[in-house]
């Protein structure tokens, strides 16, 4: 025992080896096997045809020169994701922080709210889209519903079949999920202001909407652009919702990024992984790349002393 | 003492009503989706948005039973409980060797591990079919178990190693005095204090992985094999028109989740936004 203390010696922060790799071992197994090495395999992939039973054509960079000059499809697929990146982000966080903002007001029932406000955040995308299908349904769906009953019968439509309206339904279905996530964030945040600040603006005679924009939003900014960045990231993404909802149509109308991939690898009889692979690394540079900018941009400048 | 953010009375009055519709917009569509699992397809078509006259608690039985629902249910439970515990395990063990000791590489490892959480899922998933084609793991609940815990480790470490950092160094050096083994000092005081930091991550982990369903999609083809969000979205594709009783597979699938939520709502709400609050 006493040889085993000298050895080793009392320095917690130490270990033998054997100990390292018995606590890494499992972890970096898995990792190095299933993610690892498919992302290599994807980038790999990315530059060849790959056809069934592993059969590969190296084709250098004509993937991503096809992809970008001469795929409709792609583009109408980036152009959708941008919106909903664009417009889902923007609503995300400026819908969450109101709804932070309200609850911080300490209304009455705040904690019976906030927990009714978070239910659409735990449940799957496959429950809630489904459930909004339903919604938008021409017949008897809730939005046309509410449409007839104020006498609007002349905007009933059929919310996810009509192209022009699709994109925006299967939109607000996605910010209506993902709201309650941001906005319990947001309140976190809120609680930890230093409260002598929120009190000397009160003091001041400051209004509402006064301290929200000069006091409170400022203060905010690192869970801001935290969120915007997650939020993002999220929307560059989006797969499940408009695959339940719409499947990417009517007439490529909800198509997104994620759900052609999905497309070209398993569902056009195409036969080559190869040019999914590209499509999946050209957007994840993208996306890597916007997150970078977005985070060198919205950094914080200076920080406020109080 | 703390300030409320406070509007002066007259103005709170359009926040109140709003505060009393909301939980409406959120809440509603689901016990909607709760009232019509209890009715059946004609009563609803006769009228979409009525409350239930007869409770067809049936039809629960007649979902489980011959729509395949006791077979999603299953795989679900078996490929999340699974998951999860393994997820806990090795994911607490490389948490408090990054926490805790110092050896060559251990940012590198820690890099390495973290990154995981940037990847999107389409980078991963096309050579992922290939992978598991290759080791014969493709169409199987195992395959889709390992895939799933490889798929978040990263969070899960980034979680606990968080946690497991902020413990006092003086509580190991006393244990090695004590001539507690590394093994020990892992299982018998890192652990039981990280309690509340695993149990964050069983949490998140258990509600990303039972909603889970693009991994699950390609994965898996077999009716069999099916996880519970696969099992509904073929129903739905076979069963189009019959509203009640996919309303009565939506809520098989949600209960679990519902019930876990009216008990611990706090635990749930901070294992969600945990990887997003530090």
């Amino acid at each position: 025992m006493l040889r085993a203390l000298t050895r080793r010696g009392l320095d917690a922060r130490q270990a033998p080896p054997g100990t390292l790799v018995a606590f890494l071992a499992p972890a970096l197994l898995i990792y190095a096997g299933f993610t690892v090495y498919p992302v290599l395999r994807t980038f790999y992939n990315s530059v060849h045809t790959v056809r069934p039973h592993g059969v590969l054509e190296y084709v250098g960079l004509r993937n991503f020169a096809e992809l970008v000059r001469v795929d409709p499809v792609f583009w109408k697929a980036v152009g959708n994701t941008a919106i909903f990146a664009i417009a889902g982000t923007t609503a995300d966080v400026v819908g969450g922080l109101l709804l932070a903002l309200s609850l911080f007001s300490r209304p009455p029932f705040a904690k019976f709210l906030r927990v009714v406000w978070f239910t659409p955040v735990l449940m799957s995308y496959v429950v809630v889209g489904i459930i909004w299908v339903w919604i938008y349904d021409f017949d008897w769906g809730f939005a046309n519903l509410v449409l007839r009953w104020l006498h609007l019968g002349a905007l009933t439509r059929s919310w996810l079949g009509d192209p022009s309206t699709a994109l925006a339904s299967v939109l607000v279905t996605h910010i209506w999920k993902w709201l309650g996530f941001n906005m319990i964030i947001f309140l976190a945040a809120l609680y930890a202001l230093p409260g002598e600040v929120l009190g000397a603006a009160e003091l001041d005679n400051c209004s509402g909407v006064a301290k929200l924009v000069h006091i409170i939003v400022p203060m905010l900014r690192p869970t801001i652009v935290n969120l915007l960045v997650l939020s993002f990231i999220g929307k560059m993404m989006i797969f499940d919702l408009v695959w339940v909802m719409t499947g990417g149509g009517p007439l490529w109308s909800t198509e997104t990024v994620s759900t052609y991939v999905y497309k070209r690898a398993f569902d056009w009889n195409t036969f080559d992984l190869g040019y999914p692979s590209a499509i999946a690394v050209l957007w994840f540079g993208i996306i890597i790349a916007f997150v970078v900018v977005m985070t060198r941009l919205l950094r914080p400048r200076d920080r406020l002393e109080f | 003492m703390r300030m409320a953010f406070r509007l002066e009375p007259l103005r709170r009055t359009p926040l109140l009503v709003f505060l009393a519709l909301y939980p409406a917009i959120t809440g509603g569509p689901f016990l909607w989706a709760a009232m019509m699992s209890l009715r059946t397809t004609p009563e609803i078509f006769d009228s979409p948005y009525a409350l239930p006259v007869h409770l067809h608690w049936e039809k629960f039985a007649d979902a489980w039973a011959n729509s395949n629902y006791h077979t999603y249910f299953w795989n679900s439970a078996v490929v999340v409980v699974t998951a999860v515990a393994l997820l806990t395990v090795i994911g607490s063990m490389a948490a408090h060797c990054l926490a805790r000791y110092r050896f060559r590489a251990d940012r590198l490892v820690r890099l390495a591990i973290l990154s995981g959480m940037l990847l999107p899922p389409q980078l991963l998933i096309l050579s992922l079919f290939q992978v598991l084609l290759d080791y014969r793991l493709y169409n199987t609940l195992t395959g889709l178990i390992i895939v799933y815990v490889a798929g978040h480790l990263g969070m899960t470490v980034y979680i606990l190693e968080g946690f497991f950092a902020q413990i006092p160094q003086d509580l190991f050096e006393a244990a090695r005095v004590d001539g507690y083994s590394d093994f020990e000092i892992f299982w018998r005081i890192a652990a039981p204090i990280g309690l509340p930091a695993i149990f964050t991550t069983v949490t998140l982990n258990f509600i990303i992985l039972w909603n889970e369903f693009l991994y699950a999609v390609v994965l898996l083809t077999e009716d069999a094999k099916r996880t519970l969000p696969l099992g509904i979205m073929h129903f739905m594709g076979s069963h189009q028109l019959d509203v009640g009783m996919v309303s009565t597979g939506l809520m098989i699938a949600i209960t679990p989740i519902i019930l876990l939520y009216a008990f611990f709502s706090e635990a749930m709400i901070k294992g969600m936004t945990a990887g997003a609050i530090r």
